[in-house]
């Protein structure tokens, strides 16, 4: 029986993440403690029933033993008595004196007076005459009487007493005894429910463990149970079901591969057909420009018109050019914990000093300052920087436009709001692809870039928009 | 409410003198209860038998005698009787019994320490006999015809009928008992008839009533060889401080119980047949040992 193991990643961590089992809700606890019971019950009921019925064998002993004796002492003591022999009715006293536990025997004659006792001060007493063969009970006595009958007639009767201190004594060792075999039946039962618990629940811990590395992500895990039982079946039934999702595990990822592959190629293509699209007519006009300039007979207004335009084209293909390799160089984020609000306002200063913003009104808000949340702070700039820009150029016009910092537990949501123009309902789900934007001269980089950063933060973007009536973007850092 | 300090003292002192005379009341009812239990007890007549044979064949003859009495005295009558001859009359003499069953010999001892004869048995007379095994060569009692140094068993040196009478007659036929016998006692008629029975003896002296008590495959083995000549019969006396009429119910009982059916079935407990008549102590004048 073992765990065989093909692969052993993440198994730690799964097993970690197992809940911990108490031992008192085991299968092997409870097996263990019904089969203990269950041992020590029936052992109890015959134990129990063995110990009655031999201590009723010593009570019967002790009663027959004395029933016989004073029978006996009745028959010896019948001449003596109607003669009055008092020697001879001594001498039968004094030798039922010597039986074991014998406390005390008397003979009287029909009048009630004592005869013989053995103790002698009770002899020429009285004693009254009690029913004929009832047995007295007595505190460690047991008293009995029995009446000497001749032709018909009471004559007297013989008292004998004899002690059950020795039949208690007797009693109370078979009684331990029978609590020391309990005893021993309940550890003998405990011990052998223990050896047949773990016989019957290793195979399932060792299962336990395999499904634990299985949970983990460790689909290589497979179980060696020799045994034939049910659980030897639940082995193999684990394997081929182990089996099975290795396969179906190993087809997703190829298929995933496959599609992710066929996105990459998509997105390059696309890429390729939007920077084609975006150089193409600026590379156009600055071709039709040197075309013209290359004429002599060019009137020089259209040449100055001409340089404007090759000047004005030639610097929007460089900054596509730029922000495209902006985009293509994000580096990975180096996340820091520090104040955000210092840093919005600080974007905010140099929005309020851009031309573009003369008309617009920029204020930020913060519930908590310092607010601080773990974050890259150059690119958490850039990514406020680019938000803010787009808002500001949203709102040709002017407007206002509110940042706001507030802090939910254990988020800090950053969120930039205008008044401005909108974006089209069309254009809301690729906004942020690249190369995608609502303005005539716009990149479509700048979303684009503040969601790769963002996505580097384990955050994105959120988008609300309604054309003419405004936009508001927010995203969530971890607050610290 | 104030309440004064004297009168609670002397509330104190009343219940405790109460609990005191409480405390005499109880013992003065408990000793007037354990005397009346005290009397209430019976007081038995003792009716003593002399041992002529075992103590439980005599208890089977004379319990129902006995238990008649108590039925017509209203009172408890003990049967009893002694180890020997000696033991009962020494209790006769310290007059432990009330009512006494003997042979006429100790009768004119027991006459002494205040015994008087109220009734005898009547009817069969009252002699001892010679009992042999049936298949014995002894036929007859002579000088001669006895084996010397035949073994002779009796019951008690002072059993009248069995041993006094029929030494005595012996004698009159010329047997010296002492020189020419072995004589051997058995302390009762039983022993002395079983002691014939099993061969211990040759020959053994008893009375009539002691050998029909016997089982009859015993008396079957067993042949009377002689016969003393009659004397005064078994006498039933009581003391001498007997109230009156108990003695005359006692005298009454005894005497009419060949009238009643239970009083026949208690003298066939008896082996006398005819019961017993009205005797007198001058009737016993002439019996010596």
């Amino acid at each position: 029986m073992s765990v065989i193991e093909l692969d052993r990643g993440q198994t730690v961590a799964a097993e970690q993440r197992s809940p911990r089992l108490s031992f008192f809700r085991t299968l092997r606890f409870r097996l263990v403690l019904s089969v203990a019971l269950v041992h020590a019950v029936l052992m109890g009921a015959f134990v129990w029933s063995a110990v009655n019925k031999q201590s009723e064998a010593i009570r019967a002993e002790l009663h027959n033993r004395a029933h016989s004796l004073i029978t006996l002492m009745a028959v010896a003591s019948t001449n003596a008595l109607l003669a009055e022999d008092l020697g001879s009715l001594a001498e039968v006293t004094e030798r039922v004196k010597q039986q074991p536990d014998v406390t005390e025997g008397a003979i009287v004659d029909v009048r009630g007076d004592v005869l013989a006792s053995t103790d002698p001060h009770q002899v020429g007493h009285r004693l009254p005459a009690p029913p004929d063969g009832v047995a007295v009970p007595r505190r460690n006595r047991l008293r009995l009487h029995e009446q000497i009958r001749v032709a018909g007639q009471r004559v007297g009767t013989v008292f004998l007493e004899m002690s059950t201190r020795h039949l208690k004594s007797e009693l109370a060792a078979t009684r331990n005894e029978g609590l020391l075999f309990i005893l021993l039946a309940l550890v003998v039962g405990s011990v052998a429910a223990w050896v047949l618990s773990v016989l019957i629940t290793r195979n399932l811990y060792t299962l336990m463990a395999a499904v634990r590395k299985i949970g983990g992500g460790n689909l290589g895990v497979r179980v060696d149970l020799q045994a034939r039982d049910e659980v030897g079946l639940l082995g193999g039934a684990f394997n081929a079901m182990a089996e099975s999702l290795q396969r179906i595990s190993d087809q997703v990822r190829s298929e995933h591969e496959k599609r992710t592959d066929a996105e990459r190629l998509a997105c390059v293509g696309e890429l390729s057909a939007s920077i084609a699209h975006e150089i193409r007519n600026p590379l156009s006009a600055v071709i039709n420009s040197v075309k013209l300039l290359d004429r002599s007979n060019l009137p020089v207004s259209d040449r100055a018109q001409a340089i404007a335009i090759l000047n004005t084209e030639s610097l929007r293909l460089q900054r596509i050019l730029n922000d495209f390799l902006d985009f293509a160089r994000i580096r990975e984020s180096r996340l820091l914990e520090d104040d955000v609000c210092a840093l919005i306002e600080e974007v905010a200063s140099l929005i309020r000093q851009n031309p573009q913003a003369v008309a617009v009104r920029v204020e930020v808000e913060c519930d908590v300052c310092p607010c601080r949340a773990r974050h890259d702070p150059d690119h958490l700039r850039q990514v406020v920087w680019n938000l803010m820009l787009n808002a500001v150029q949203a709102m040709p016009e002017g407007g206002n436009l509110h940042v706001r910092v507030e802090r939910a537990g254990r988020i800090v949501r950053i969120s930039i709001a205008d008044n401005g123009c909108g974006i089209p309902d069309h254009l809301l789900d690729k906004i942020v692809r690249p190369f995608v934007t609502g303005r005539k001269h716009g990149t479509g980089l700048g979303l684009s870039i503040a969601q790769r950063i963002l996505m580097q933060h384990g955050t994105s973007l959120s988008i609300v928009s309604h054309v003419n009536v405004g936009t508001e973007i927010s995203f969530d850092l971890e607050a610290v | 409410m104030r309440i004064d300090p004297s009168w609670v003292q002397d509330m104190f002192q009343l219940i405790r003198r109460l609990q005191s005379v409480l405390c005499w009341l109880t013992a003065i009812v408990l000793i007037a209860v354990s005397g009346a239990a005290v009397a209430r007890r019976p007081h038995y007549l003792r009716f003593g038998v002399l041992p002529l044979q075992s103590p439980t064949m005599l208890a089977g003859m004379f319990l129902p005698l006995t238990d008649a009495l108590q039925h017509a005295l209203h009172r408890p009558v003990q049967f009893v009787t002694a180890p020997n001859f000696a033991a009962f009359m020494r209790r006769v003499q310290r007059r432990e019994y009330d009512i006494i069953y003997l042979n006429p010999l100790l009768y004119t001892r027991a006459r002494r320490w205040g015994y008087h004869v109220i009734v005898k048995v009547a009817g069969e007379p009252f002699a001892g006999i010679l009992v042999v095994r049936r298949n014995s060569p002894i036929h007859a009692l002579g000088p001669h015809v006895l084996p010397p140094g035949l073994r002779v068993g009796f019951p008690d040196p002072n059993a009248y009928a069995a041993t006094i009478m029929t030494r005595q007659y012996m004698e009159t036929l010329g047997i010296h008992v002492n020189r020419d016998l072995k004589v051997k006692y058995f302390g009762s008629q039983d022993s002395a008839l079983m002691a014939v029975y099993y061969g211990m003896v040759g020959m053994a002296g008893t009375w009539l009533p002691s050998l029909r008590s016997m089982p009859p495959r015993v008396q079957r083995e067993l042949r009377v060889i002689a016969q003393t000549p009659p004397q005064p019969q078994m006498p039933i006396a009581v003391l001498d401080d007997m109230p009156a009429h108990e003695t005359d119910r006692i005298r009454k009982m005894l005497t009419h119980l060949t009238a009643t059916a239970g009083g026949r079935m208690v003298l066939r407990h008896l082996g006398f047949s005819r019961g017993f008549v009205v005797a007198h102590n001058s009737e016993y004048d002439g019996v010596k040992p």
